[in-house]
């Protein structure tokens, strides 16, 4: 079986959970249906499940995809540390968010849905996962001619490089092979 | 007196043939026989849908233009036309047709006030004069408006036909042994066809997403139609309710009946299958994927067991009770409220079939006929439908399964394995009457290592007629291929080391499962090929390169450019014997141009700059840095002028977009490049 991340399946079934909780209950609302507070509560779960699960979690091996655009919500959803990064509260959010859509009928299908998601995080604290955020790496400055130190000092011609090992100084005045004379 | 649009008929007959509906009232034998066409008509659209996919699909395309040969694009739309011409239909015989009316119509008329039924009856045929020049198109928007009680069952049912038709297409792309047939057989599927079964894969998620969608659409519209079941409790025909009394709970209805438990079974297990089958998740968990996708038969199980709840019934005996006929027996409240128009909308149904000439009305039409009721009505259920579309494909899916399990079952014998550098382990065996073609590829399955994984490997080597060994190279990269290579490194001590049978050490052992076709195949099909390989996707180039070392005058390759992209030069190691014995083998039968190599390493920092001292072949076309696809396209376009090039790729998604992208850029030479993609995952 090798190391499957649970997380990751829960993750994609709660957002489409939450979906169908946001379509369920706009239907109901609309439709002015019996009970249509149920179905407004629908909506605002509906919308509170999508946000918190829209950021990706990192996987423990390999690179993860992130979802476009998702590092707005990350930073959000890292702000309140173990409370989302744990996924037994997250289970039993989702288990408790899920109850009372159950009395409708448009939105007993977004209750079952997110009712599994919630089996499969409580499956995936139960192995110990936990959700990381993806951070975003710091663009690293492409290294641009390492082996220059320092430019030359001395105009051209030059002689190689271990002749010019003697100190700057030195070579300050220019030195004519020939004596010149100022007429 | 005027010509209308006769509602019955809807798009299958045209307006002027209803011409005997000349009082727009009174539409009575015209309007019946009508209703025969309608029936075929329904049924015919999902074949006509079918065929026209096949049809346009197959379209040839011209030179230079992008091709669009997928799926993706045709399916949708189709589907889509499907929907709405089922749902048109349905509504049409909704509103004068008998088995919608037991439910719907009846009632309003027998119990609701005479002013709501003339409403609903009279004022339709009124519109429908209103509407009697537009095209009988629009004239069905109409109906829709009016016909508000029976749009939920319309919708339910047009979308059941879509799903219909679609729970039969979604197999057939997974009966690999057919599509393997398909292609080998050269007779049968010309290359065009051949084209089309590399976009099974994507065929089939076309199919899946569809389902999806649409059950969507049917759960939807069901929800709605168990409210009417439940308000719409008709008294008088008491078969033909679904609710077992007047206000019953709608939820009683979808959960407590077979098909409502059914249906909703089927979502949760359509839910599961959808959320696991992401590309993300196939990408990182393919476990996941796998093991929920299995429950597709559950799925089909419980839909079997869904139509067969058999909801919707027609008349039996429509001769003793005509509809709308005068039951004397009845109580006098319910005959007081009948007017006269009454007898003159439901129209009198014969089973004749429909008359070729239809010109002079007949005279009965001119009198207010009522009919008397010998008999009560007795309903009976359609028969389910749906088995006939997904018999064919499952019994199919199902004896493909037996067959590859039949096929599998004989372990293979290892003959020897060897390790590579950069992680890839090459494993030879035999087995008793293999056949596999270059660039095929199979399942092995290794129950020591893992009990229900099995993975997807190119042959490297195909058996001859004088060698029966055939090999794969894996790439160690996931866990399993790891265990594996464990597994069989344990087993032989040395590194390279080729032992007769006899001596053969006790591998683990290991079920061969194929092999299944895949588009390389078809390089050796053109007259001219380039084939780029990415890293490890050099494999199935391989098989092909070792079957030119067998004879290569035989097949219609006249000119092989094999370009092979690495990123460390240990890896061209995997090959590089193979690379120079054809090179030389060529060059010996006095074709040195017949394949043109080049290797190219796209990390340039590396230090080592030949692969090895004896690869002088290898060497010399060794390039550093990355292939620079233009020019080369170019110059491939140059040198085959008017030719047709079949390109393959098999490694990284970019440079595939990248090869795709230039295939489909006419040049000036008038080269065609056909790029055959092959899809993993």
């Amino acid at each position: 079986m090798g190391q499957i991340e649970w997380a990751m399946w829960a993750n994609e079934q709660a957002l489409a959970a939450g979906l169908i909780m946001l379509t369920g209950g706009i239907v109901a609302v609309a439709g002015q249906f019996k009970g249509w507070y149920f179905a407004a509560y629908a909506i605002a779960a509906g919308v509170f499940v999508c946000l918190l699960e829209y950021p990706r979690s990192k996987r423990k091996k390999g690179s993860t995809m992130e979802r476009c655009g998702q590092k707005y919500m990350t930073a959000v959803v890292k702000v309140f540390g173990p409370l989302t990064r744990n996924y037994y509260i997250r289970a039993i959010l989702h288990a408790a968010l899920a109850v009372p859509a159950g009395f409708l009928l448009s939105t007993i299908l977004g209750t079952v849905c997110l009712g599994i998601a919630s089996g499969i995080y409580l499956l995936a604290a139960v192995r110990g996962e936990e959700w990381r955020p993806i951070e975003q790496k710091p663009r690293e400055r492409p290294h641009v001619g390492d082996t220059i130190k320092q430019p030359p000092t001395n105009p051209p011609p030059r002689p190689p490089a271990d002749a010019r090992k003697k100190p700057p100084a030195e070579a300050g005045g220019q030195v004519n092979p020939i004596a010149v004379e100022a007429e | 007196m005027y010509v209308h649009v006769c509602l019955g008929c809807g798009p299958y007959v045209m307006w002027t043939m209803c011409a005997a509906c000349i009082e727009v009232h009174v539409c009575t034998i015209a309007r019946g026989q009508c209703r025969h066409l309608c029936n075929t008509g329904t049924r015919h659209t999902p074949y006509v849908c079918v065929c026209l996919l096949f049809v346009s699909s197959s379209l040839p395309k011209s030179g230079g233009e992008r091709d669009k040969s997928s799926w993706g694009s045709y399916s949708p739309c189709l589907f889509l036309c499907l929907f709405v011409a089922r749902f048109c239909s349905e509504s049409l015989n909704a509103t004068c047709n008998q088995r919608f009316r037991g439910m719907f119509c009846m009632q309003k008329a027998l119990s609701a006030p005479s002013s709501l039924h003339h409403k609903v009856f009279l004022a339709l045929p009124q519109c429908m004069a209103l509407l009697e020049n537009l095209p009988a198109l629009l004239s069905w928007a109409a109906v829709l408006l009016f016909a508000s009680d029976v749009r939920g069952l319309c919708i339910s049912r047009a979308s059941a036909s879509v799903l219909n038709l679609n729970c039969c297409l979604v197999l057939l792309p997974m009966c690999r042994v057919l599509l393997a047939f398909l292609r080998g057989s050269q007779k049968v599927a010309s290359r065009k066809t051949r084209r089309l079964l590399d976009k099974s894969k994507t065929f089939h998620v076309t199919c899946g997403v569809t389902i999806c969608i649409f059950s969507v659409v049917h759960v939807a519209a069901h929800l709605v139609n168990a409210l009417n079941f439940s308000e719409n409790y008709s008294e008088d025909f008491l078969a033909l309710n679904v609710a077992n009394y007047r206000g019953e709970d709608p939820r009683k209805l979808l959960f407590a009946t077979v098909p409502g438990l059914t249906g909703v079974i089927m979502v949760l297990v359509l839910f599961l299958m959808c959320t696991a089958s992401t590309y993300a998740i196939r990408v990182s968990n393919y476990d996941i994927f796998w093991y929920t996708h299995n429950l597709f038969f559950v799925f089909y199980v419980l839909l079997l067991m869904h139509v067969s709840g058999g909801v919707l019934k027609y008349q039996s005996n429509l001769e003793e009770h005509p509809p709308g006929c005068f039951n004397p027996n009845k109580t006098l409240r319910e005959n007081t409220t009948v007017p006269k128009a009454f007898e003159e909308l439901f129209p009198d149904y014969t089973t004749e079939p429909f008359p070729e000439d239809l010109s002079v009305p007949e005279p009965f039409v001119q009198n207010n006929f009522v009919r008397i009721c010998s008999k009560e009505p007795k309903f009976q259920s359609h028969f389910p439908e749906t088995w006939f579309w997904i018999s064919g494909p499952l019994c199919l899916y199902c004896v493909e399964r037996l067959y590859r399990y039949i096929r599998s079952n004989k372990p293979v014998t290892i003959t020897s394995v060897i390790s590579h550098p950069s992680n890839v382990l090459e494993v030879r065996m035999m087995k008793v009457n293999f056949k596999a073609r270059p660039g095929q590829y199979v399942i092995l399955h290794c129950p020591r290592v893992s009990a229900l994984e099995s993975h997807p490997f190119t042959l490297t080597m195909c058996p001859t007629d004088t060698k029966a060994t055939f090999g794969v190279h894996l790439k160690v990269v996931g866990d399993w291929t790891e265990r594996f290579r464990d597994l069989l490194l344990l087993h032989s001590s040395q590194d390279k080391e080729i032992l007769p049978i006899f001596q053969q050490r006790h591998y683990p052992k290991l079920y061969v499962d194929g092999p299944f076709g895949s588009p390389f195949e078809e390089s050796l099909n053109y007259e001219v090929s380039l084939c780029v390989a990415g890293g490890i996707g050099v494999t199935p180039f391989a098989s092909i390169l070792n079957t030119l070392l067998d004879g290569w005058k035989c097949y219609k390759l006249r000119r092989l450019y094999f370009i092979w992209v690495c990123r460390d030069i240990e890896s061209f190691r995997w090959f590089a014997d193979l690379l120079c014995m054809l090179h030389n083998k060529l060059w010996q039968e006095n074709r040195p141009d017949y394949i043109n190599i080049q290797l190219y390493l796209s990390q340039t920092d590396g230090i080592q700059k030949i692969i090895g001292e004896k690869y002088q072949a290898l060497n010399s076309r060794l390039l550093i840095g990355r292939p620079r696809w233009k020019l080369l396209f170019d110059e491939i376009a140059k040198c085959n002028r008017r030719k047709t090039i079949g390109v393959f790729c098999c490694g990284p998604n970019k440079i595939s977009k990248i090869l795709h992208k230039l295939s489909n850029v006419s040049n000036s030479y008038g080269t065609r490049f056909e790029y055959n993609k092959e899809s993993f995952s």
